[in-house]
């Protein structure tokens, strides 16, 4: 049954595809079989992510896309099914906290900066899977929509805007199972918590994630890779009954939660 | 057999399936064997489940795995532990568990006895809790951890009338994995749940005698039931080698039922 994670001729974009997860997303994709759109903003990036899919065998184009215009992602999709044939596959993943100046106290946060953050990571999301589900809905084929999240969707945060696009893009992704199942096209979201971006450049960054690690369950900050294996999973028929679902990969954080406490091991039953 | 997809090989990794009798419990077994995974094979209690075992025994061994039958009652702590120190000295080492127990009762509140409760409770929640027990006095001897799965019914999560015992013993085991996360994290363990949803060989569970018993079904956004081999390559992936940052977390292979309204 293993069979069903192969991802040979399906055709994959992958938004955010030039650096971090994106990047790992794509190129474990590629690893098992998938042709691959990479679309970010920075032409430079998606080609170097395109270079390292290509030089271990694999099939990827870089298609350079700012996707908070929905034109240019509505493009990227046509671009994969010029290349590929098809999309069968989007990976909404790009987005970011960005800089919204500030910082500001929350009756004070201007409307272009919460328009900006919402812009990059919530009505991306939905430009790249309003893109994806009507050519998927064209070929008849059905699909697969994965979007990303973020951990701090789920819990309050001293920074609102991201958290609350990101908890838009969870919000979106059950509506988005719900609504286009009938065209046999299912849709999962991955909620990363903290996770690396990429290597430590330095010592001292290392030093810092190791320390930050040690509020983690698993006692360390996820890696870049480690989004590989699960975006394979839901990408392909190994996942085909499940959908709407969050996938959070967080080593353990939001399971737990109430603080870096823990209850006496040795504490004897009461009377 | 192995896979060439990374992080979903578990080739030389020893795994105890424990439930193999029971449709989830056999097909994670096999998909185990597939990704190249040693793996014993433990039933609930002792009865007929035993041929069911060695059915899937000559599968596992047909994927060129080391194999083995364990028959245990699953309801006695003191036995989980010991066939799980015995599981470990026969495949030479332990790194994976998985623990899929199901005893169904459908019943209102004011009809379930006392005994029918500790019944549903000790298959479904007490194994889960003496399989976990278990699986971390093993899988702290290894440097690198391991795996430890234990599959649950959405009703852990949701409430449906005449399941009270059943859903509260479910929603039991789906704490003890968030709990358990929190304290073995630290050892590399990871601790996870598979939550089924309407699966195909659950159809007796609905009540018959209702006008339209297939309602259930078309509840879930797929409208359909889930297949036993469904339930593998999630397994498989949560008991891998890029499993390490997921720990704590509940998932449903459930045809999207509770994710609508």
């Amino acid at each position: 049954m293993l069979e069903t994670l192969r991802l040979d001729g399906k055709a994959v974009v992958v938004t955010g595809a030039g650096r971090g997860l994106g990047k790992a997303m794509a190129k474990a994709l590629a690893a098992v079989g998938a042709s691959v759109v990479c679309a970010a903003r920075t032409p430079e990036q998606i080609e170097g992510t395109v270079g390292e899919i290509t030089g271990d065998g694999g099939r990827a184009v870089a298609v350079p896309t700012d996707v908070t215009d929905s034109a240019q992602v509505n493009a990227v999709v046509d671009a994969c099914v010029a290349e590929y044939g098809k999309i069968d596959v989007m990976i909404a993943n790009a987005g970011g906290g960005g800089d919204p100046g500030g910082p500001y106290e929350f009756w004070e946060h201007p409307d272009d900066a919460f328009e900006r953050t919402l812009a990059t990571n919530l009505k991306s999301t939905f430009f790249s899977g309003r893109a994806a589900s009507k050519a998927m809905v064209e070929q008849g084929e059905g699909g697969v929509i994965i979007n990303v999240s973020s951990g701090t969707a789920l819990r309050g945060n001293q920074n609102f805007a991201y958290p609350t696009a990101k908890g838009g893009v969870i919000s979106l992704t059950k509506s988005e199972a719900t609504m286009l199942w009938r065209h046999n096209i299912r849709a999962n979201v991955i909620v990363p918590g903290f996770v690396s971006q990429r290597p430590a450049a330095s010592d001292e960054e290392a030093e810092i994630r190791k320390n930050r690690g040690l509020f983690v369950p698993v006692r360390r900050l996820g890696e870049w890779w480690e989004l590989g294996p699960l975006a394979v999973f839901l990408a392909s028929d190994a996942s085909r009954y499940v959908t709407g679902q969050e996938f959070i990969i967080d080593g353990g954080g939001l399971a737990g939660g109430i603080g870096p406490v823990n209850f006496a091991p040795e504490h004897e039953l009461d009377g | 057999m192995s896979t060439d997809i990374e992080h979903f090989d578990l080739s030389g990794r020893k795994a105890m399936v424990i439930g193999v009798e029971t449709p989830a419990g056999g097909v994670i077994a096999r998909a185990y064997a597939e990704a190249g995974a040693d793996v014993a094979l433990c039933t609930l209690k002792a009865d007929d489940s035993v041929m069911k075992a060695k059915q899937i025994q000559k599968d596992v061994e047909a994927q060129g795995g080391q194999s083995g039958v364990y028959v245990m009652d699953v309801t006695l702590g003191r036995n989980v532990q010991v066939t799980t120190r015995q599981v470990a000295k026969e495949l030479g080492g332990l790194d994976i568990v998985a623990s899929c127990p199901d005893l169904f009762l459908g019943k209102t509140i004011a009809k379930t006895s006392d005994s029918e409760l500790q019944q549903v409770m000790a298959v479904n929640f007490n194994s889960q809790f003496f399989a976990a027990r278990s699986a971390v006095g093993e899988l702290k001897k290894n440097e690198q951890g391991g795996n430890i799965v234990l599959v649950s019914h959405v009703l852990g999560e949701r409430g449906v009338q005449n399941t009270a015992a059943y859903g509260a013993a479910h929603a039991a085991t789906q704490s003890l994995v968030r709990s358990l996360a929190q304290e073995v994290g630290q050892h590399g363990i990871s601790v996870n749940c598979i939550s089924l949803g309407w699966m195909d060989w659950m159809d007796d569970r609905i009540d018959p005698q209702v006008d339209d018993a297939g309602r259930a079904v078309r509840f879930s956004i797929m409208k359909r039931a889930g297949e036993a081999e469904e339930v593998g390559p999630m397994a498989v992936w949560l008991s891998g080698s890029g499993v390490g940052y997921v720990s704590g977390q509940v998932f449903k292979v459930d045809g999207g039922l509770l994710q609508h309204l």
